[in-house]
């Protein structure tokens, strides 16, 4: 499992070194899917698999969807990837930087373990972050009207930001 | 520190500094802070996880709502900028030099 | 705009700074401060110019990075010493680490270049509204985290006062001078936080009200830029001969109110034996009150050329005159003879 933690952890630090680099949007949106798999790769090992499967969906399932179709819109007729000399020399850089963050921060990491002790897992019906979720159903009333509370006003965000405009591309009908 | 708060980290420096030194797309620096935002749930779901309380565990969902919404709003200025500008290229956004 | 929307959005507003002013849990100010971020959005660009949608976009990815910067300093705090709580930051570089993300929010110095080009960007009502109530959610979380790092605030506070009064030097773009000058007023704020966090908000409610004045006067002159407010005498006369006390009470000038808060400050520095910090300070403030100073010259002290029926305008019964701009003018001018009780507010 260490082995998996570990290749699962570099995974999600090359991702967003790929995403930071400045590549064109298409390619970047791919890196931040890739992060998003990673990191449920890493919440399963922890044992939050309920949690990384929400986090699959709405990352892979709504959020990357509108992400593509944005793309769309903000479209390079020559897409930088990982051929852009530009783009290559901000990864080595990068990868400098956080190879010598680890070097300055890694003191005993062979002393700590690297995924949870989880014991009882393989008898327990009822998962932690299951329970926990489900918390914000019973004690947690008020945290969930403020979360309804604040999609109902980013439904009204979105749709003041986008009303109205009769100039310029994509205009409303 | 651990090597999940290092890695955590970093990821998250490098969405931080993705952001910051990012000069071409502004969509490129929206999946940036989808990427912060992104290092954000997991530090936190494994912070729970790791110190099993699962009562804590209410929050990542709060914060993948949260983050959802910003997203929302970013992509709606998004659309709103190339209505405007015509273009979601970063140097078109120089209306207030002076 | 329709006004519902509007009622929505500015409940929004509202609520988010309430939630943040109301939480002792890192998590929950931070959910305040987005639904502020959110809220704030279509107001700012309500009049759907490229300019507003501008702002909007900069103040976005600002307001959105320096929240997301907050929570992973918290969240740092919470893998280093599990403690979610405001009040426990015990940790010394997640304090110092968060310590960024919120002068990045309220616009000090070394992360202050938003500030001006946003608020170009705005109307002014909208202006009031980011320049006063906007600030109020992470200023009250500044004030909660007791950073007791006496060197960043310092230099912080130091250098938001140098950078907003040079800055506002060369500017003709009325908004763009108030955005240093609230840059300014933030620095000296900064600079008295470790030590006296009292007179820190002490300062904040006379920056407000002076700001709300200003911005006010602004809006009934329809005023954008230096040369607009040469024909403001036309358009109200008693409001423009009282206009130069409110700028130069934003400067700091002695029988107005916002000389209390400077007087204050410059004594605590003295009594901590910053007496450099404080001299250097009461420095900085001369590039604030030249730019004041140059805003009351256009604007009452030289006649401008107009022609005949650009004279007309005060003949004509002027209406929008409003309760909120009398009193705070009047409490921006004539707030000094209260110093006696708000020191010993201070000491209690």
């Amino acid at each position: 499992m260490t082995y998996i933690m570990l290749l699962l952890l570099m995974g999600m630090i090359m991702g967003l070194v790929f995403v930071a680099s400045n590549p064109s949007p298409y390619f970047g949106a791919l890196g931040l899917v890739a992060v998003a798999s990673v990191g449920c790769g890493i919440l399963v090992n922890y044992g939050g698999s309920f949690l990384s499967l929400v986090l699959f969906l709405i990352y892979l399932g709504g959020m990357l969807v509108v992400f593509a179709y944005s793309a769309a819109l903000a479209a390079d007729p020559f897409p930088e990837g990982l051929g852009n000399w530009f783009v290559k020399l901000l990864v080595v850089v990068y990868m400098m930087g956080i190879t010598s963050f680890s070097f300055l921060f890694s003191g005993k990491w062979h002393e700590f373990s690297w995924v949870p002790v989880d014991e009882i897992s393989e008898f327990s019906v009822f998962r932690g972050d299951v329970g926990g979720v489900a918390l914000m159903y019973s004690f947690g009333g008020i945290f969930l009207i403020i979360g309804a509370w604040v999609l109902l006003l980013a439904l009204f965000v979105v749709l003041e930001l986008t009303r109205g405009f009769n100039s310029g591309a994509f205009r409303a009908i | 520190m651990t090597p999940v708060h290092f890695a955590f980290s970093s990821a998250f420096m490098l969405s931080l500094s993705g952001l910051a030194f990012y000069r071409t797309h502004l969509l490129s620096a929206f999946l940036c802070l989808e990427g912060m935002m992104l290092s954000l749930f997991i530090a936190i779901s494994l912070w729970a996880l790791q110190l099993d309380t699962t009562g804590f565990l209410t929050s990542p969902v709060l914060l993948l709502a949260f983050s959802a919404c910003e997203a929302s709003a970013g992509l709606a200025l998004l659309v709103a900028t190339a209505r405007t500008h015509g273009t979601d290229r970063l140097q078109n956004l120089n209306l207030f030099q002076c | 705009m329709s006004p519902y929307t509007l009622t929505i959005m500015i409940f929004g507003i509202g609520l988010g700074t309430t939630i943040t002013l109301m939480s002792s849990h890192w998590l929950l100010a931070w959910m305040g401060l987005e639904i502020n971020t959110l809220a704030m959005l279509p107001l700012m660009s309500q009049h759907n110019h490229p300019r507003a949608v501008q702002a909007t976009t900069k103040y976005f990815l600002t307001q959105a990075t320096a929240a997301a910067m907050l929570l992973f300093a918290s969240t740092t705090n919470a893998w280093i010493t599990g403690e979610w709580a405001i009040q426990q930051m015990t940790s010394l570089i997640p304090l110092t680490m968060i310590t960024m993300p919120l002068t990045l929010k309220i616009g000090l110095a070394p992360m202050h270049s938003w500030l001006p080009e946003v608020l170009q960007g705005l109307d002014l009502n909208t202006g009031l509204i980011m320049s006063t109530w906007q600030k109020l959610a992470p200023f009250a979380l500044l004030l909660q985290i007791q950073a007791n790092n006496p060197t960043l605030l310092i230099t912080l506070g130091l250098l938001s006062t140098l950078v907003g009064g040079w800055g506002g030097m060369n500017q003709t773009q009325l908004r763009k001078i108030l955005a240093y000058s609230s840059i300014a007023h933030l620095g000296w704020m900064m600079l008295i936080l470790p030590f006296s966090p009292s007179l820190t908000l002490i300062t904040f409610i006379t920056y407000i009200i002076m700001t709300c004045s200003t911005f006010m006067i602004f809006e009934i002159n329809k005023a954008t830029n230096i040369n607009m407010l040469a024909t403001s005498w036309a358009k109200a006369p008693t409001l423009t001969s009282l206009t130069p006390l409110v700028l130069l009470s934003l400067g700091g000038l002695p029988p107005l109110t916002g000389f209390m808060p400077k007087w204050l400050i410059l004594q605590e520095l003295t009594k901590q034996e910053l007496t450099t910090t404080a001299t250097f300070v009461a420095m900085t403030a001369l590039l604030s009150l030249y730019f004041y100073l140059r805003l009351s010259y256009a604007m009452t002290l030289t006649m401008a050329p107009n022609n005949l029926p650009g004279t007309i305008p005060w003949r004509l019964q002027f209406k929008s005159f409003s309760m909120p701009l009398a009193t705070t003018t009047m409490a921006s001018i004539t707030l000094l003879p209260i110093m006696p009780a708000m020191s010993t507010l201070l000491k209690l």
